[in-house]
């Protein structure tokens, strides 16, 4: 028996059996490590070196500033905003809720985050105005997956991190790509609503009323201009301009619209205190993980048997993207992109594939992976909220995924979309 | 009543220390940068100190996770089978499989922890000796095991439900919906 053998049957059994990723990457990394008569005292250094790091601390960072969008009262200004940008057509809230994620996502980095504030509000809305419930839930948890694609963004900090690559090109990149998605929602709203009489009493595109909206939201917009603005320009790496967005939130929320409590505080510092543990801890554990598929050219293996089955670099990126949309299905976002980076980036790296495209790409099908069942975590909230069963959102969101999977393709042909904002930029 | 309340704190003690550390590596970091950029003063010690916080931020919340039975579960395979015992009883051994890597680490990080005194290693802007810092390890890796065997206590002899900490509530978004909903439409 081989190390190798022991590393997947350890980690594959534990996860069989029901236990936290993180100790079945853990455990099965202790068995290696035994087997091959290694220190164990390595762990506790790869603990250690895991989650040292300056870059690692935009994560807890982004989902704080997240959380405290929500008590501050910044996220209703920016959903408002989005209402008035769109006028009388078909389909109009329906486009509204597409958009209003797509601001969101501009701020909080988090798409169960996303649906959850962008829900309570749309999609009682739509539901009063003659949409379907199903379709109105599944309008939500599927632009909802665009949060982590337009960034700043909890999953591409992850990818930086445990890749090694820039989290500021990551952020770059994210953007086309987060418009390109949406701009296909919004398509599919407009064709599948044109015969539906949802809009009649919709008030006309007015300058007037946007605004207002923009004036009443104007601190509100201001928070992704500074996040993103600051790291675009360099002035602040992604932690600090995450660290810079916290103390601007909590400034806007105590003295321009005062609605933060202490209350509400303390419960943002709670969620991030388990989220961050709970996340970091798979950290450490997918790095000795990963440690030891390097040790034992695991990668070069993959890579050599895609070669074998294929050479053609778009035949082995169509089995890529099936296998991560078909493990979205099940786990977790951050865990697939501790897990599956250390494997996959050699692999296509390998093909001649840009980190930078990989990781976009990689992100893209997370987000598909919350609105796909049995594990589709956006599900979960807009069927709570719309009180619809979670078959018929993923039914009605069939053609939502579609239309992703159809942008990823496009991505994965040409990519210049990912590519060429990053470039013009100078990185 | 007394008793009560120091049990109450207990239980939730990582917690309170980690609401503690975040706010001051938060702050730490924001008065770094705010000095650099207003009065081009830059502090050699903020950049460590926050990220030895952070450390032990990460490892107590780790915990902290623990308590909540956060840590993520692959558990779409009990559903094939028609008795909750299955799941219940496998997820019951993980976590005895759990303690044991617990204690292992336990034990590998007193045997680093000693490495680290004998050859004093110290840290580059504040001094500190590692070690301290690497306390973290036997005190979070303890903390977690006990937290394991609580979460187990409380579901099998207590027989009470952990609540899913995933599940959003979306009564919490109601107020905001409905402010929304008032002031925004004419």
């Amino acid at each position: 028996m081989s190390a190798t053998a022991i590393l997947f049957g350890v980690f594959a059994l534990l996860l069989l059996i029901g236990s936290p990723i993180t100790l079945a990457l853990g455990a099965a990394s202790l068995a290696a490590f035994f087997y091959i008569g290694q220190d164990l005292s390595t762990l506790v250094t790869i603990a250690f070196n895991s989650v040292n790091s300056f870059p690692i601390m935009a994560l807890p960072a982004f989902v704080l500033a997240g959380s405290l969008m929500d008590c501050a009262g910044v996220s209703k200004r920016l959903i408002r905003v989005a209402e008035a940008m769109v006028g009388k057509i078909n389909g109009g809230l329906a486009i509204t809720t597409t958009l209003a994620c797509v601001f969101f996502g501009a701020i909080s980095g988090s798409g169960p985050a996303t649906t959850a504030a962008v829900g309570m509000l749309m999609i009682p809305a739509m539901i009063k105005r003659g949409y379907d419930k199903g379709y109105a839930a599944s309008t939500t948890a599927t632009s909802g997956g665009i949060g982590i694609i337009i960034p700043p963004s909890i999953p591409m900090v992850i990818y930086g991190v445990t890749a090694q690559e820039s989290i500021t090109k990551m952020f770059i990149a994210g953007v086309i790509p987060g418009l390109l998605i949406a701009a296909g929602l919004i398509i599919v709203h407009m064709i599948r609503c044109r015969n539906k009489d949802y809009s009649s009493d919709m008030e006309p595109l007015s300058i007037k009323k946007l605004y207002k909206a923009i004036r009443e939201g104007f601190w509100a917009i201001l928070a992704p201009v500074i996040i993103l603005g600051g790291i675009y320009t360099g002035i602040f790496t992604p932690t600090e301009a995450a660290i810079v967005a916290i103390f601007y939130i909590l400034f806007i929320g105590t003295l321009v619209y005062r609605e933060i409590t202490i209350k509400g505080l303390l419960k943002s510092l709670e969620t991030t205190s388990w989220l961050t543990g709970r996340v970091l801890l798979i950290m450490f554990t997918a790095f000795a993980f990963g440690r030891l598929l390097v040790q034992y050219r695991i990668p070069d293996l993959i890579a050599q048997a895609m070669l074998n089955f294929s050479t053609d670099v778009h035949v082995i990126w169509g089995l890529v993207v099936l296998f991560l949309l078909f493990i979205g299905m099940f786990m977790e976002t951050l865990a697939i992109i501790m897990i599956v980076t250390p494997v996959l980036l050699p692999v296509m790296t390998h093909l001649g594939v840009d980190p930078i495209h990989f990781g976009t790409i990689l992100v893209c099908c997370c987000g598909v992976g919350f609105s796909t069942p049995p594990l589709g975590e956006n599900m979960f909230i807009a069927s709570g909220i719309a009180d619809v069963t979670l078959e018929e959102i993923s039914y009605k969101a069939l053609p939502f995924c579609g239309i992703t999977i159809g942008a990823i393709a496009l991505m994965v042909i040409f990519p210049d979309i990912v590519l060429w904002l990053p470039r013009v930029m100078g990185y | 009543m007394h008793a009560h309340k120091i049990l109450y704190l207990l239980d939730n003690l990582e917690k309170y220390i980690c609401q503690a550390l975040l706010g001051f590596f938060a702050v730490v970091l924001f008065a770094q940068i705010s000095l650099r950029a207003l009065f081009s003063i830059v502090l050699p010690w903020s950049e460590e100190i926050s990220r030895f916080a952070f450390v032990w931020f990460v490892f107590l919340g780790a915990s902290y996770a623990s308590r909540l039975s956060a840590h993520n579960r692959v558990t779409l395979q009990f559903k094939l089978f028609r008795s909750e015992a299955v799941g219940k009883c496998c997820m019951l051994l993980s976590d005895l499989i759990w303690v044991f890597f617990n204690i292992v680490m336990i034990k590998e990080s007193f045997k680093v922890i000693g490495n680290l005194k004998a050859f004093s290693f110290h840290s580059p802007a504040l001094g500190w000796n590692m070690a301290y810092v690497y306390y973290i390890f036997p005190i979070s890796f303890t903390l977690m095991t006990i937290r394991i065997l609580q979460v187990n206590y409380i579901k099998f002899f207590l027989k009470q439900e952990i609540v899913d900490v995933d599940k959003v509530n979306p009564e919490d978004y109601k107020q905001m919906a409905e402010e929304l909903s008032d002031s925004g439409r004419t």
